[in-house]
């Protein structure tokens, strides 16, 4: 996995001048003001992996990805803006550019390296503060999203939802054909010509048979081949006009009788989809809602998008929380989009009953068309085939109508065909082509030709039909046992990723809040009435009882930490090519006691990583600099100037190096006060390591005590060590002149020499080595005391002294 | 941790690898579900198209035998 070694910018954002900074797979704190250019080192590193910068793309040149705003103001024109990485795997070093055209070019062109940043982009590799709450905020189906995002399982939801669609397209198409009227027509021809039903080709053959007997043929039927030479042998030109009829009487009464087996649930469908939609339209307000949901989604997209900067809504311009509004805007629109699940219910409802109604206008079309009808002889059917088709074509255009639209849809009772009517035509056309054959009695040929004539074609239609439903039901079922498997897959997968990563959130989160009642913090898969999986919600425990959403009961710093937690448990999840990962000013609403735990929980779990922190918090800074660095981070500042933009200052390193500087250079000025600050800061760990008390102060001011009353608290709790308070001497720390002021008199106006100060300085480190190791490089604490021997040590015991307690 | 977590790239080769392992499935369906899947084609309407040309083929050469 990748660290870098190196870093050069030159000309991109706020950077003008080459910054250039080795690291050599080392972690880095960077401090600077706002404006130094911190983000524009983030914004380069996001357009050298990602090829964009996030949070221009919408707040300026769209079509360019931002990258219009990525070139420094003040460039000359043949001036080349870039970002060069090396990294530990030199073959990997590239420098990206993009010139005045935006002409964008790669020094790197190997497909090792185009495979590394292709892998790259779906990694988590910087955290900006704007972004630590966007998973916490979200709504229940867009952490979903966002998880499913990051572990790549868009595709899966795809993949899902084409099994899911397919099966219940299927399903549909095999309702509207309603196969079991479509046989049971046929059949009914069949024992109308054969005297009984057909289920085999056997019984088929052996019904045609004794139909043919009367004739005498010598040609006994034992396949369809044979159907058609009896067929052949006994058809007769001159009766062709008298078949053409017969046939279409029979053809009339069997897609009459189709469409009667059909009509019912027509009706009764159209009557359920007419309540459901009427239920709809009487929610006026509801549905009225309902059109602002667009409206809203697109301001939660507004908001998230980071166009609209302050606490103030983009719509009434009036003072609101950014936070709260983005909430209260999940919460409409989750309550919005269960109306518009509604609502496509009842648009399915009427998608499914339009098929069925088609598939019936089909067969009634094809009817039409027949010649023959326009003669007299069929004036009545003809009549009745266009009422019906009238009757269809009237569902079908108020199905198609938009039911919430002002114009009522039409009424189911209105609409309802009267199926008897129907049915009186199709027993009446059967019994025109009853008749037209029993007057062919004097025929025999005639009659048994037109009997097994269509007997054929209804066997052949069966058949066909039964196919057809047998080969759909088992498209239907594979695509059912399809997706039963593919969900028990993806849940699997899902849960076991959630298990995890919520153990991975739960670490990092008591890690930086440790001794309170939250535990057990766990992301939680939310599923619908069908069993789908719809969202994922974050649950806890806060003295042992549930509790969801985070956002409702935690602050704002806890909820910072819940962010930055579930930011690093994605890094470890899923971060395989880079080791290093950028945190961009996170911190800013974390308060005191979240920010050393954060740090902590930087270099105790993520010591493996290479990680550039970002501040321009001075106070942050101090605080951890000097822990970060005993990790053997490095210590960057940065400042702005306007010739060269971005640049490096030199180091503001922790007060031990600065002091220990500025003996190098026999430099008094400042000398004793940064001596004075780096022992309050020594002083504060050591009473705290010991349980040392101090007067009680509210949580800034506590920050503030200096030196003296830090030294009484220290010397009065030494009470319980002699050989420590004697090694200790902390009278002649107490008596030093940096020391005979306030907080105030930083700049106070003794002055000693260079080799008065080195001598108090030799005294401070000597009084801290009494209490700090340097092989553990912990503190003697009173978390370790020895109960057996009475002593107190540090980490690894090489410090031990006696202590009662 | 991430032995165990399987990417949603990893879900779907497992699927398709281990589909034929599924109950009551129709072997020609589930092969030309392979065969879209694996030319990156699996689309919704592919797949219909696909499905309605399989249903032709069981029923047209059963058909000019039947007659």
């Amino acid at each position: 996995m990748n660290k870098i070694n190196s870093i050069n910018i030159v000309g991109l954002r706020g950077i003008k001048e080459n910054l250039s900074l080795n690291l050599n797979q080392k972690s880095i704190l960077f401090y600077g003001d706002n404006g130094s250019g911190k983000s524009s080192i983030t914004d380069a590193f996001e357009w050298f992996y990602y090829d964009r910068v996030g949070h221009l793309v919408s707040e300026e040149i769209g079509a360019t990805k931002g990258k219009g705003a990525l070139r420094n103001l003040f460039l000359q024109e043949s001036d080349d803006a870039f970002i060069k990485l090396e990294f530990n795997k030199p073959e990997l070093a590239s420098q990206k550019t993009i010139n005045d055209a935006l002409k964008i070019s790669q020094t790197n062109n190997s497909n090792e390296f185009k495979e590394f940043i292709e892998k790259s982009q779906t990694e988590n590799l910087i955290l900006r503060y704007t972004f630590l709450q966007k998973f916490i905020i979200a709504s229940k189906k867009e952490k979903l999203d966002e998880l499913q995002k990051i572990i790549g399982f868009n595709e899966v939801g795809n993949i899902r939802d084409i099994l899911r669609k397919n099966a219940g397209r299927i399903a549909r198409n095999i309702k509207s054909n309603n196969y079991e009227n479509k046989k049971s027509v046929q059949q009914s021809t069949l024992i109308e010509n054969f005297g009984h039903n057909i289920t085999s080709p056997e019984q088929f053959y052996e019904a045609a048979n004794n139909l043919i007997k009367p004739l005498k043929l010598k040609i006994e039927i034992k396949n369809y081949k044979n159907i058609n030479e009896v067929l052949k042998e006994i058809e007769s030109k001159e009766d062709i006009e008298t078949v053409k009829k017969i046939n279409l009487f029979n053809k009339i009464s069997e897609n009459f009788s189709e469409v009667v087996g059909n009509i019912d649930k027509i009706n009764s469908e159209y009557s359920s989809y007419y309540k459901a939609a009427e239920e709809l339209r009487k929610e006026k307000e509801k549905i009225e809602k309902l059109q602002l949901l667009n409206l809203l989604i697109e301001g939660q997209k507004l908001l998230k998008s980071e166009i609209i900067k302050e606490d103030v809504c983009p719509l009434c311009q009036q003072d609101k929380n950014k936070k709260e509004l983005i909430i209260e805007l999940n919460a409409r629109i989750e309550k919005l989009e269960e109306l518009r699940k509604e609502k496509e219910n009842v648009e399915q409802k009427s998608k499914d009953l339009q098929q069925i109604v088609q598939v019936n206008l089909n067969s009634l079309n094809s009817l039409e068309s027949e010649k023959l009808l326009n003669t007299k002889d069929f004036e009545l059917e003809y009549k009745q085939i266009k009422k019906l088709i009238a009757s269809l074509e009237k569902y079908i255009s108020e199905l198609k109508k938009n039911f919430l639209a002002e114009i009522e849809i039409e009424n189911s009772s209105v609409l309802a065909i009267n199926k008897s009517d129907y049915e009186i035509i199709a027993n009446s056309s059967k019994n025109k082509s009853k008749e037209l054959i029993e007057a062919q009695k004097k025929n025999p040929k005639l009659q048994i030709h037109t009997k097994l004539s269509l007997a054929k074609q209804a066997y052949g239609q069966y058949n066909r039909i039964v196919k057809e439903e047998g080969f759909l039901r088992k498209q239907q079922h594979t695509f059912e046992a399809l997706f039963a498997d593919f969900i028990k897959r993806q849940e699997e997968a899902l849960n076991v990723f959630l298990e995890m990563f919520s153990e991975e959130i739960n670490d990092y989160y008591t890690t930086m809040n440790p001794n309170e009642r939250i535990e057990n913090i766990r992301l939680v898969p939310l599923k619908d009435t069908n069993d789908d999986l719809v969202g994922i919600t974050i649950e806890y425990d806060f003295y042992n009882e549930t509790k969801s959403p985070p956002i409702a009961y935690l602050s704002e710093s806890h909820i910072n930490c819940l962010g930055l937690s579930f930011y690093l448990a994605s890094v470890k999840a899923f971060n395989k090519e880079n080791r290093f990962f950028i945190l961009d000013d996170i911190i800013s609403s974390f308060d005191r006691p979240h920010r050393t735990r954060f740090a902590r929980l930087l270099t105790s779990k993520f010591n493996e990583y290479q990680i550039l922190l970002f501040t321009h918090e001075k106070e942050f800074y101090e605080l951890i600099s000097s822990e970060v660095k005993s990790k053997g981070w490095l210590l960057q500042d940065l400042h702005w100037n306007n010739a060269n933009g971005t640049v490096l200052k030199t180091q503001l390193v922790d007060y031990k190096s600065q002091i220990e500087e500025k003996f190098k250079n026999r430099d008094t000025n400042d000398l004793g006060n940064l001596i004075r600050k780096y022992l309050e800061r020594q002083l504060k760990i050591i009473a705290n390591e010991i349980e040392a008390k101090v007067s009680f102060r509210f949580n800034e001011i506590n920050e503030k005590r200096m030196a003296p009353e830090l030294l009484d608290s220290v010397q009065g709790k030494l009470k319980a060590s002699g050989e420590l308070k004697t090694l200790a001497d902390i009278p002649k720390i107490q008596a030093m002149p940096m020391l005979l002021g306030n907080t105030t008199s930083h700049d106070n106006q003794f002055q000693e020499s260079i080799e008065d100060l080195k001598v108090m300085w030799e005294d401070v480190k000597k009084l801290i080595h009494c209490f700090f190791c340097n092989d553990c490089n912990k503190f003697v604490s009173v978390k370790y005391y020895d109960t057996v021997e009475k002593k107190i040590r540090c980490g690894c015991g090489k410090l031990k002294y006696d202590w009662k307690t | 941790m991430d032995k165990k977590i399987k990417s949603g790239k990893e879900v779907i080769d497992e699927f398709f690898s281990e589909i034929y392992n599924v109950e009551n499935i129709d072997e020609k369906t589930v092969e030309s579900l392979i065969s879209l899947y694996s030319e990156g084609k699996f689309t919704d309407k592919n797949i219909q198209n696909k499905l309605d040309e399989l249903l032709q083929e069981e029923l047209t050469p059963k058909q000019k035998k039947d007659e």
